[in-house]
């Protein structure tokens, strides 16, 4: 296989696995309120966590980490997921209780940093810098996979799941349930006064989001069999919520959309591009820039996202149902302050 | 202090000697009253005579500093507001808060409690009974709009509607919750006569199914109209509490509020 379709399953890879990792700090930000800065650190947590336990005992591998568990897949991307999720119950006790929405915003960058540091320097974790490597390759040795074939299996595998995943959260958010945890993003003071527990609907939606997180990043080691620290630099935070943002909060069709432009062609695609001469690393330092541009551009004109997010209309049964009745004019009432 | 003139058995809700500052400010100092059962009781008294922040406080919204309060028979000082809430005290604000990304419709859906899908299990794993729920509370939203006026609107975003509009959306709101005890913050301030008149005819409906109303007003003419008790709060203290036409006999609750009020009809 050419070079050139790598490259485009490359590619197709990252889209859908940042449509999940999209989708979940959507149902915390664009559907709760919730502004989860930390949200890179879930999404590494459930890579190194994937690897982990998917990686024989680490004696004699030339690697520290914990577990080393040879669990298969699909069950080392579920562990994955979970520890992510259970990690965000750990989080959202410290600081989604009494914390107002820039004060959490603040504390979860401190604890992403903290995180950092830690799987950084601290080795027998994660192998510190050096991070995870040579982690088996699903159904790799099962389907007789080559490399090369291997990033095609994957990429399409990832295109099945984050299906999957978009029927999860699709179920999800048209529910009462989304419908409650946008009443909360709107404002929490009258979901409280309605009766609603708004610190249990946001630590619901912590945990969903960052199962999404662990999932997406289970999949990324999965795909390049490695992870390191340089990977989830705390700044990747904000390309995932500029593709929200680019594309449109809450809305999937504009997460998928978000995932297009900002991860696969600014992100990746750039990454493809010849290094021009002299000045390593510039494009993708330029690249950086362009999200930086567009993601200004977007919030000065057309914030809402490029597929703005759907009212929730009455299903038409409802209305089939119920007889028009007199509209009585109520537009006399204007507020006289 | 305790409020004389309606019996504790009698009482719906009510607070002992409430106080809140901030930052020096005394907003509330010793209110103390009791509001009647199955009643519509106005809250009157000049502009920052603390009157929003006693419902605010009522509400479970804000701590009180010092005093008690409870709803029914019981104690509720320093209940999270939700807590309060499910206890069938419901609210609506000054200025309107309407959720404003929901639809008309969906901010009325918002309300019930314990709806089965609002449970993760029950989405996966009881969409049945999910759907059932729904349907009932979609009906039962629609008749409440209609009873309200909003039917037509059901679809419009809430942020959308007008500053009248989002008084009615308030008060429907609080109704879809089924509430035993309604407080109601100015819920005629900036709306027209005519829907002061259609306002007013809701707040007597919900008294005749048996609903407590506590609502804050300064227009006494609605007050004299639809309210059968009144409370008079004046720098966070409650002056006098019993019927308008008393507390009109009363120097010093003229001198604090009724007097200019009555003043100021005067002039225009
Ligand atoms: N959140 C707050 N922070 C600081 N001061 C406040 C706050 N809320 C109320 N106050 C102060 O407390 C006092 C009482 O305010 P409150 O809103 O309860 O009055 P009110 O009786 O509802 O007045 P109005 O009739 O104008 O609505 C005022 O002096 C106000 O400035
Ligand atoms: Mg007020």
């Amino acid at each position: 296989m050419s070079a050139f379709w790598l490259y485009v399953f490359t590619l197709i890879f990252f889209l859908f696995d940042y449509f999940i990792l999209a989708m979940g700090l959507n149902i915390q930000y664009g559907e709760t309120g919730i502004l989860n800065f930390a949200y890179i650190g879930f999404v590494a947590i459930g890579a190194y966590m994937t690897g982990a336990v998917s990686m024989p005992n680490s004696v004699g591998t030339g690697q520290h980490y914990i577990l080393g568990l040879n669990m298969p897949f699909p069950f080392n991307l579920l562990v994955g997921g979970l520890s992510a999720m259970v990690v965000s119950v750990l989080v959202a006790f410290i600081a989604l209780r009494r914390l107002r929405t820039d004060y959490l915003a603040m504390v979860l960058i401190s604890l992403s940093l903290v995180f950092y540091d830690i799987c950084n320097n601290y080795v027998p974790l994660f192998n510190g810098a050096d991070g995870l490597y040579n982690v088996p390759s699903p159904l790799a040795s099962v389907l007789h996979l080559t490399t090369n074939s291997f990033t095609v299996v994957f990429a399409l595998l990832t295109g099945v799941i984050s299906l999957i995943m978009w029927w999860i959260m699709s179920r999800i958010t048209r529910s009462p349930l989304g419908r409650t945890l946008r009443a909360i993003r709107d404002d929490d003071g009258v979901a409280a006064a309605l009766g609603k527990s708004v610190f249990r609907y946001k630590l619901t939606s912590m945990m969903i989001g960052s199962f999404f997180a662990g999932i997406g990043g289970g999949l990324i080691i999965q795909f390049n069999t490695s992870f390191n620290p340089s990977a989830w630099l705390p700044g990747e935070t904000f390309v995932v919520f500029a593709v929200i943002i680019v594309g449109g909060v809450s809305n999937n069709i504009g997460l998928l959309v978000g995932s297009l432009l900002v991860e696969t062609m600014l992100v990746h695609l750039v990454a493809f591009l010849p290094a021009i001469p002299g000045h390593p690393g510039l494009i993708l330092n330029i690249a950086a820039m362009m999200i930086g541009g567009l993601l200004m551009v977007m919030l000065w004109f057309r914030p809402q996202g490029i597929v703005p997010e759907k009212l929730r209309r009455s299903p038409a049964a409802v209305s089939s149902v119920t007889t028009p009745t007199e509209y009585a004019g109520i537009d006399e009432g204007v507020s006289h302050d | 202090m305790t409020d004389q003139s309606v019996s504790r058995a009698d009482s719906a809700l009510g607070c002992q000697d409430l106080t809140k500052s901030f930052l020096g400010v005394r907003a509330v100092n010793g209110a103390t009253f009791e509001v009647p059962r199955g009643q519509i009781t106005a809250l009157i008294g000049p502009n920052g005579a603390g009157k929003t922040t006693v419902v605010n406080i009522l509400s479970g919204l804000m701590k009180s500093d010092g005093g008690t309060m409870h709803l029914e028979s019981t104690e509720t000082t320093n209940w999270e507001s939700e807590k309060i809430a499910r206890l069938g005290l419901m609210r609506t604000f000054q200025l309107s808060r309407e959720l404003g990304g929901l639809t008309v419709l969906e901010n009325l859906l918002v309300a019930p409690h314990d709806q089965p899908g609002e449970k993760l299990f029950n989405i996966f794993f009881r969409p049945g009974r999910v759907t059932k729920a729904e349907k009932a509370h979609v009906e039962r939203a629609l008749e409440v709009l209609r009873t309200y006026g909003l039917y037509e609107l059901r679809d419009s975003r809430a942020s959308d509607l007008s500053g009248g509009q989002k008084k009615l959306l308030e008060i429907s709101r609080a109704v879809m919750a089924g509430p035993k005890v309604l407080l109601l913050d100015e819920p005629m301030a900036g709306v027209n006569p005519a829907l002061i008149e259609r306002i007013g005819g809701y707040i007597l409906d919900l008294k005749a199914q048996g609903v407590t109303v506590l609502m804050v007003e300064h227009n006494l003419n609605v007050v004299e109209k639809i309210c059968d008790h009144v409370i008079v709060l004046a720098e966070g203290r409650t002056l006098a509490t019993g019927r308008l036409s008393d507390l009109r006999e009363n120097k010093e609750v003229v001198s604090a509020y009724l007097g200019e009020v009555i003043d100021a009809s005067a002039i225009s």
